[in-house]
């Protein structure tokens, strides 16, 4: 059944006549792939063939099983399909005049209602002739806001064409009137986000016989490492080749906000934590920290305030010396401001030629005590020189 | 002397580490003379790069001797207790001067008694 496909809020759950009445209608139409039906039709509009595309991609996935139920009415639609101009052109001039859609499932039940009332009108043409009023109908069910009175009128000459239970088919037929009022009303108050935008971006993806053996193939065959882990190799050559657009060509489609100033603006209040909320967040894991309950959170806690080492023991913990070896022994580059000749030189020599061969110093601390003899000579040049 | 006795007091007096159970802490040195020893050790290792390295300008035959002498004059100005050689290694439970193992810091007889309690890591009666 197709009472379990469409589930929107606005659909009661008994399923009345009507109800099951417009998804039978509905179920040629879904049925034989709406591009199908446009190429009957010859509709040339391309953002009529879009929105139909991608609905019918929707909605053939879903209608799959209920291929078997709609035998009967396919030939009504079939019969309906041959009639000349007129339902053709109030579709054109239906759909031309679309503007707002939120979801797809909101466009769906759109096309029903107006699907229901081409019908509704078909069939009246056929039965009673009051198509004149009834053009006018289905081409004011978008812009007139509250129901007309012509409206009501059709609800009222469906109603009465429909074999069973007049009333409750007039009755749920306004209200599934005024609903679709009102959802168009939400969406044009709710903001534009045009589909069509999102749509145009996407495309149906064509896979070619051999690329899909290739694939069905990957994914039988069971390709193990040693680990026994599944041989992931094919996945990245065929995303790659799958995402060809890059993420940022095409229009700002402006469906997400940006949240990252908020954020920001959080980030930059927090920066500045007070002494007392340091004092409390101390005071805070001071009491929630127990005892430990036994010998492993004792050496827990060590490893944490620095007692224990870490397991397994790092050489070099603690020690962050970035500095490459030759940063460590070829220290002559500091020996710049020294004189070239001289006893000093000679003895700068031998200093660097032992801070070389120092493993435990920093190349700071080694380039610190150069700074300091250099230093130490500068100020006792005068002395020196007199001597 | 009263005013810097007291002064010595405070320094002397460690905080008791905040901790939620409480381990033996203690907040006292055990004597006076600890109190020196960890001084010296603090001088002594804030000096320890400057007396190094107008050492090494006094204790080398390439430079000229005045420079070494006026080196000397330098070295003996800095505070006595900066010097490494007056840090005596002490036992850390009761400052004994003498009798310290320098692998536990202890002294023999504090060494004795925990060994014997069988708390001393690795240490047991010898006997061959």
């Amino acid at each position: 059944m197709l009472s379990g496909l469409f589930r929107e809020g606005s659909f009661q759950d008994t399923t009345s006549f009507t109800e099951r009445l417009t998804k039978f209608s509905l179920g040629p139409y879904l049925q034989l792939p709406f591009s199908i039906y446009l190429s009957r039709l010859c509709l040339s509009s391309r953002k009529i063939q879009k929105l139909f595309s991608t609905s019918s991609v929707l909605s053939t996935e879903k209608v799959k099983s209920t291929a078997s139920e709609d035998s009967t009415t396919e030939v009504a639609s079939k019969s309906q399909e041959g009639t000349p101009e007129t339902p053709k052109q109030k579709l054109l001039n239906l759909i031309g005049n679309m503007k707002v859609e939120v979801s797809y499932r909101k466009k769906l039940q759109q096309l029903k209602t107006r699907e229901v009332k081409n019908q509704a009108t078909d069939k009246l043409e056929g039965m009673d002739g009051e198509g004149a009023v009834l053009q006018r109908t289905t081409e004011d069910i978008k812009r007139g806001k509250p129901l007309n009175p012509e409206l009501v009128k059709a609800v009222s000459a469906v109603a009465s064409s429909l074999p069973l239970n007049k009333q409750q088919t007039e009755s749920e037929l306004l209200a599934q009137l005024r609903r679709h009022e009102e959802t168009t009303d939400k969406q044009k108050k709710g903001g534009v986000i045009n589909i069509r935008n999102i749509i145009s971006e996407m495309a149906v993806k064509r896979e070619s016989p051999a690329q899909r053996g290739v694939r069905i193939s990957n994914r039988i065959s069971m390709d193990f490492d040693e680990d026994g882990q599944r041989i992931k190799s094919e996945r990245p050559s065929r995303q790659s080749s799958d995402s060809r657009r890059s993420l940022k060509v095409g229009r700002r489609l402006n469906i997400f906000t940006k949240a990252s100033t908020e954020t920001e603006n959080a980030l930059q209040t927090v920066s500045s934590p007070t002494i007392w909320d340091l004092e409390f967040a101390k005071e805070v894991a001071a009491v929630t920290a127990q005892p430990p309950r036994n010998g492993f959170e004792e050496m827990i806690e060590w490893t944490k305030e620095g007692i224990l080492w870490e397991y397994p023991i790092d050489n070099e913990a603690g020690m962050e010396d970035d500095a490459e070896f030759h940063e460590h022994i070829f220290l002559e580059k500091h020996l710049e401001d020294f004189p070239k000749q001289g006893p000093i030189r000679h003895f700068m020599e031998l200093v660097i030629c032992g801070l070389s061969k120092n493993p435990y110093l920093s190349v700071k601390q080694k380039i610190e005590h150069i700074e300091w003899f250099q230093k130490y000579f500068e100020e006792k040049k005068e002395y020196l020189q007199e001597i | 002397m009263a005013a810097s006795a007291l002064g010595w007091a405070l320094r002397a007096a460690r905080q008791v580490l905040p901790s939620a159970f409480m381990t033996q802490s203690r907040s006292y040195y055990v004597d006076w003379r600890m109190l020196r020893d960890v001084k010296r050790r603090k001088l002594a290792y804030e000096y320890a790069d400057e007396r190094l390295r107008i050492n090494a300008i006094r204790k080398n035959t390439l430079l000229p001797k005045e420079l070494q002498e006026v080196a000397d004059k330098e070295i003996a100005a800095l505070p006595r207790d900066s010097c490494p050689v007056r840090i005596r290694n002490r036992c850390v439970l009761t400052s004994r001067p003498r009798g310290v193992k320098r692998r536990w810091r202890l002294s023999r007889i504090v060494f004795r008694h925990f060994a014997d309690h069988g708390q001393m890591s690795g240490i047991q009666r010898a006997m061959w």
